[in-house]
């Protein structure tokens, strides 16, 4: 028998709000993008998969008669799933926040004494002093500030690959993956007004200018672009091809471009190598570059004299404002001091250091 | 004329028949936006998982079982993203967030203290007693689109219902 609470269930939810119309056109106008054909199953197809299966039906009785004979050892049950990487985390000294995807995973601590680990993400970036933190989750982007207290998502179309935070922490660069292509977008850093900016792009992170108006990023033909948010028009810089990161200065307008031999700023290649990692570290443009033992990190002054090299002593993971991340096995350091311990195996990007 | 029914909408738009696939869309959009604002209390958040919901339906169409109803699945993927974006927020605030539905005009005016109510159930009750309640589904239907035993369901819905109406109680002695 229908209770009181019960009925009145029904009549909330009978008067509940509509959607808006516009809301439904983009839906629909989504939806519709992600239909996939199906082909009909064909009787030639059929007899196939019949064939197939009678196959393996023999295969199998083949194989229970050696195992009953003893010439085949045969072991049934689910195989156990891999469990996910366990990370150790360390905020280096000064640091607001540091944040890395691990194994598919986001690993994430505050100053504030936020902490966050274990969530699977596809990309993932901090603002500004590790006020917030954006991420690719499904097919959304999602932002946090870390006490929690606001939170939007925003459905991205697809899986998000490379997000970056404008150095004012008003607009966030995001790159999709639309399945046969990458798509650039601009969302606010509230989580309104995404715009598209490019339809074909390549999966690698934009870059933002010091000023916040415009920032690099790689197009679909693999030149280095400008968009300039104040003008709305897009520039392309002068460099080989293809470009394979790009990286604003954090102050003044200096771009820096790497391809897959070389790095060039302002239009001059500053070093031929094969770039692993390209920032800048404290003002200065840091190379690291593969193949140059023992040296394999190059620092830049900025008049771009001849560049000092050191010894990284393990992989270049990240160059940050502050520091250089280094994998070396199980370790991800930055001088003497362990930001992630991790299983040797696993995967580790996304690295930033706000 | 008649109608085509569910399974010839979603035979056609397996064939890719954008036509059909717009019908099934036309045919659900309402009911499936309107379960996902009542599982997550926010439009933006509404919209956002109503559309994802689609999409992911269109894009699993080739594997849906076409013997199916299509509704229960379609309702099955928009409450399973609810709950996986709450739960995502959840887990990137380390805690749990406090729900803040935006009362639309017609429930300000309607059920407000109900809507309340519901909104601070528990994610899992909240969402048996929207399929429930607000999409029509059966404790059966709605164990098989949340992959729950029925008793589960059953339990769920006796616990949320008994908490809306102690809330209520309280409410009406204050």
């Amino acid at each position: 028998m229908s209770s009181e609470v019960e009925r009145r269930l029904e009549a909330m939810f009978a008067e509940a709000p509509e959607p808006d119309p516009g809301a439904g056109e983009e839906a629909l106008h989504r939806a519709l993008r992600s239909l996939q054909p199906v082909a009909p199953p064909r009787r030639g197809l059929r007899t196939a998969v019949l064939a197939l299966a009678a196959v393996v039906v023999l295969l199998v009785i083949a194989a229970g008669a050696l195992a009953a004979a003893g010439a085949l050892h045969v072991s049934l049950g689910a195989k156990a799933r891999p469990r996910p990487a366990a990370a150790q985390l360390t905020l280096p000294m000064g640091a607001n926040g540091i944040a890395a995807i691990v194994d598919g995973r986001l690993q994430m601590v505050t100053k504030g004494g936020f902490r966050l680990q274990g969530l699977p993400v596809s990309a993932v970036a901090l603002s500004p002093h590790a006020l917030f933190v954006a991420a690719g989750i499904g097919n959304s982007l999602i932002a946090m500030a870390p006490d929690g207290r606001r939170a939007w998502s925003h459905p991205a179309g697809g899986k998000v690959v490379a997000i970056a935070w404008a150095p004012d922490g008003l607009r966030i660069a995001y790159v999709v993956d639309a399945g046969r292509h990458f798509v650039l977008h601009v969302i606010y850093g509230n989580g309104i007004h995404d715009n598209t900016i490019d339809r074909s792009v390549r999966a690698v992170r934009p870059s933002w200018r010091a000023d916040s108006l415009a920032f690099a990023y790689v197009g679909g033909g693999g030149r280095a672009v400008v968009y300039d948010l104040g003008h709305t028009s897009h520039r392309v810089a002068d460099a080989a091809l293809p470009v394979t990161h790009v990286a604003f200065a954090p102050t003044g307008t200096k771009l820096a471009i790497a391809t897959p031999s070389s790095v060039v700023v302002g239009g001059k290649t500053v070093i031929k190598a094969e770039v692993e990692a390209l920032g800048w570290l404290r003002g200065r443009l840091a190379v690291a570059a593969k193949g140059f033992a023992p040296e394999n990190i190059f620092f830049f002054a900025p008049n771009q004299a001849s560049p000092r090299g050191y010894a990284a002593h393990g992989f270049v993971a990240a160059v940050t404002p502050k520091l250089v991340v280094v994998r070396n096995g199980p370790k991800v350091f930055a001088g003497r001091t362990t930001l992630l311990s991790v299983p040797r195996n696993a995967s580790v990007g996304d690295v930033q250091v706000g | 004329m008649r109608e085509p029914s569910d399974r010839d909408l979603v035979r056609r738009a397996r064939r890719g028949d954008r036509e059909a696939a717009a019908g099934l869309f036309r045919r659900y959009w309402r009911d499936a936006w309107r379960a996902a604002y009542a599982i997550t209390g926010r439009r933006s958040l509404a919209d956002d998982v109503a559309a994802d919901g689609f999409e992911r339906a269109f894009t699993a169409l080739g594997r849906f079982d076409d013997r199916r109803p299509f509704g229960p699945w379609l309702h099955r993927i928009v409450a399973n993203r609810a709950l996986d974006l709450l739960r995502a927020e959840r887990r990137l605030s380390d805690e749990e967030l406090p729900d803040t539905p935006d009362l639309a005009p017609a429930h300000a005016a309607g059920d407000r203290s109900l809507l309340a109510s519901v909104a601070e159930l528990q994610l899992e009750r909240r969402v048996v007693v929207v399929l429930r309640y607000g999409v029509g589904m059966t404790p059966k239907q709605i164990a098989e689109a949340l992959d729950l035993p029925v008793g589960t369901v059953n339990s769920r819905l006796a616990r949320a219902l008994e908490q809306l109406r102690e809330s209520l109680e309280v409410e009406h002695v204050e």
